[in-house]
């Protein structure tokens, strides 16, 4: 027999040989075609099919595979951060979004010699603004397409009852207690984690506020800041035109409440454009509009983005960058429009999708426009990260009437100065 | 059989192999190997970055001695948490205990039905926390929850469990007990059932009311099983993280923020990994020292007696 005759040498240098040649092979045949892995957001049933698609165009046309992971907003986040404190360099491409941006300053490589001057200018100011580390001005993402929000209330329900869309904080608390009752609310608010802080921000600005000062000292606790949380509060607690639960409400809660008929009132992403028209995801079909979000002082409120990252432990970071292109271009923004209602990046593509719409949807993007124009972000300090975690439960103590909003703000700008003192946000 | 009962020309030889503790180690290396790597690795590690300001955002990680633990208990979140976890730890302790023996009891009994209890007490702990926690949400959702419903339909007031922070602890201690409380009955039940009968015999032949019989024959035979419970409770209690994420994510404004939910959220909402490592080691600290107590208690008094 065969195994008579092996020795040990021969089966020592036979195994080594299998063994290579396993190791070897598929690194033979991978280089014949670049692969690059990607970590991508979804959400909805619908969004896997969008990713399915551009990655398959994009293979066409450039010949780069692109394996990718899907995760929602939250967890994506949550493991980007993993990802980042390993210096992992298992995905080459992620999805983002400015809230989190700073967070990620040092995992993600700067864009800035990917992109010329030009190519810049064709995206929103603001939404490329917030996504530069203010220190090193490294441009630590790529807009994808644009958040901002606007009003979306029942015309139905508002005609029946001779009523408006509110253009005020006024006009809101009126509306919305003629609207409330009999297990109806007239509005809807989050009032939980990322989604109050988003809130609050907005009506901070409104009340003529803003987070820092120009020193970059929290400012957020000055009278503005009180008014902004105090009429927050009283929504939900005083006026009670706000579904009580509206304390543990995220996104998701919120506009769903909407989607659903039992609130009239709500303010909601672009993306909520194409839920509500979809009869799958919507009790409310055709029996909604749009206005502008409400105003106080101001009429500021946030212009934010989704973005796309290349991580700076990636190997392959020339096809990563043609990937990221290819996302935030054209073909994929107009796409991202026409089947999400995902405002577009880019100056360009949004002029043509604006000057393509016809009545409510040309009404509505006018009014998306009028919120980018104004909109802002919070700022993107050292230790400002820290501060947005420490504000979600600052607010949701006010919110639930736990404490004051003064003391409650109070207490917060103190220890935010703590933070972003040590973090260096003042050498 | 001695070496001089070994037939000529045998003779032991000293074996190529270590002596019998190195073959020890050398066949448990395998799983010690992993252990350190996944187990004692990671705990020393993050010991060592809880004295590190270890900011994803920061360009490096620097030595900053004990302010990470200064700062965890300056910070007003977590003064908040410290309060909730005694709370929560010590309510659902004494009543999963208290019921869980009161339950045992009953089952151990020769009740008609008992089996099917029995064996429907198996469920809650065969579920995962992550679902209770998702079940437990909607069942006190405000406006379509169930628990609210079935309130308004026999006419009683509804309550805000999710968006009061008392109700919102209540909520998630409920949910910490309808999962845990049948682990203990099962604990206790084993316990009951391996307990001699002789004493409780002679207690009934003397006369002893139930209660009596229960207070000083069967809960001082107990007391064994009664520490393991209370042990593995402490421990649980301060890792509880899933439950309570899922219903409320410790809110509203940290009214149901447990030390897990405060060190995740640290660590992965402001990516501040070296106070996230600070307020999970005085989540260990703090659970030793509670172990420390429960068996240092009986042992301090059993040797004040002798002394005395």
């Amino acid at each position: 027999m065969a195994f008579d005759r092996l020795s040990r040498r021969g089966f020592l240098g036979g195994s080594a040989a299998v063994l290579g040649a396993s190791t070897f092979a598929p690194r033979i045949a991978r280089a014949e075609t670049t692969e690059i892995r990607a970590l991508l957001i979804t959400g909805g049933p619908l969004y896997p099919k969008y990713w399915e698609k551009v990655v398959a165009d994009f293979t066409a046309k450039t010949g780069i595979k692109v394996k990718y992971d899907l995760l929602e907003f939250t967890p994506l986040t949550t493991k980007i951060v993993t990802l980042g404190a390993a210096r992992s360099g298992l995905y080459d491409v992620f999805s983002t979004h400015t809230a989190q941006i700073d967070s990620f300053f040092n995992y993600f490589a700067p864009l800035n010699e990917y992109f010329t001057e030009d190519e810049l200018k064709d995206f929103y100011q603001v939404g490329v603004d917030y996504l530069v580390n203010p220190k090193t001005k490294g441009l630590a993402a790529i807009p994808r397409n644009m958040d901002a929000r606007t009003q979306y209330y029942r015309s139905d329900v508002y005609a029946e009852h001779g009523l408006k869309a509110a253009v005020t904080w006024e006009d809101l608390v009126e509306v919305s207690q003629k609207l409330t009752g009999n297990g109806y609310y007239g509005l809807v608010v989050p009032g939980q984690g990322d989604p109050a802080q988003r809130t609050f921000s907005d009506l901070l600005w409104q009340a003529g506020g803003d987070w820092v000062d120009d020193a970059g000292k929290p400012s957020f606790n000055a009278a503005p800041g009180i008014e902004a949380l105090t009429y927050y509060r009283d929504l939900i607690q005083k006026w009670k035109v706000v579904p009580p639960d509206a304390v543990s409400y995220q996104w998701n809660e919120n506009s769903t409440q909407f989607s659903s008929g039992a609130v009239m009132d709500t303010f909601d992403w672009p993306g909520a454009f194409s839920t509500l028209s979809n009869p799958e995801t919507s009790k409310v079909v055709g029996k909604w509009s749009t206005a502008p979000y409400v105003r106080n002082k101001t009429a500021i409120s946030c212009a934010i983005s989704h973005a796309m990252a290349l991580n700076s432990m990636s190997s392959k970071k020339d096809a990563a960058v043609e990937f990221i292109k290819y996302t935030v271009g054209s073909e994929a923004q107009l796409l991202n429009f026409n089947d999400y209602s995902n405002f577009p990046s880019r100056l360009s593509v949004a002029k043509q999708v604006v000057s393509e719409a016809t009545g409510a949807k040309a009404e509505w993007l006018a009014q998306l426009e009028q919120t980018i124009a104004t909109g802002k972000e919070w700022p993107k300090l050292p230790g400002f990260s820290r501060v947005c975690t420490l504000m979600f439960s600052t607010i949701e103590r006010a919110l639930s009437n736990q404490q004051s909003p003064e003391d409650a703000l109070n207490q917060a700008s103190a220890e935010a100065l703590q933070i972003m003192t040590q973090a260096g946000a003042y050498n | 059989m001695t070496a001089a009962a070994q037939p000529a020309g045998r003779r032991w030889r000293r074996s190529p192999l270590a002596p019998s503790w190195q073959k020890g180690y050398l066949f448990a290396s395998p799983a010690l190997i992993v252990m350190i790597a996944i187990l004692i690795y990671p705990l020393i590690y993050s010991f060592v970055m809880s004295f590190y300001r270890w900011d994803l955002s920061a360009p490096s990680q620097y030595f900053v001695g004990l302010s990470n633990y200064r700062d965890t208990f300056n910070s007003l979140g977590f003064k908040q948490t410290l309060r909730v976890q005694l709370i929560f730890s010590a309510v659902t302790i004494i009543i999963e205990v208290a019921a869980g023996m009161g339950v045992a009891v009953l089952v151990n009994s020769k009740l008609r039905g008992l089996k099917l209890a029995r064996t429907l007490l198996l469920v809650p702990p065969m579920i995962a926390p992550a679902v209770v926690g998702l079940n437990f949400r909607w069942l006190f959702n405000g406006q379509y929850g169930l628990v609210n419903g079935i309130l308004r339909y026999l006419g009683l007031p509804e309550a805000p469990w999710l968006s009061d922070p008392n109700w919102a602890l209540v909520s998630v201690m409920i949910a910490d007990i309808w999962q845990n409380t049948p682990l203990l009955v099962l604990l206790f039940l084993a316990g009951l059932q391996s307990l001699p009968q002789d004493p409780i015999e002679a207690a009934q032949v003397d006369g002893a009311s139930p209660w009596g019989i229960f207070w000083h024959i069967t809960l001082p035979l107990m007391r064994p099983i009664l520490m393991i419970a209370l042990m593995l409770r402490i421990i649980d209690t301060f890792r509880t993280f899933d439950v309570v994420w899922l219903m409320t994510q410790g809110g509203p404004g940290g009214a149901t923020s447990l030390i897990t939910v405060n060190a995740y959220q640290l660590a992965f909402q402001s990516a501040s990994f070296g106070h996230a490592a600070a307020v999970s080691y005085v989540a260990l600290a703090m659970s030793l020292l509670f172990l420390a107590v429960l068996y240092g208690a009986p042992w301090a008094a059993r040797k004040l007696r002798r002394n005395s």
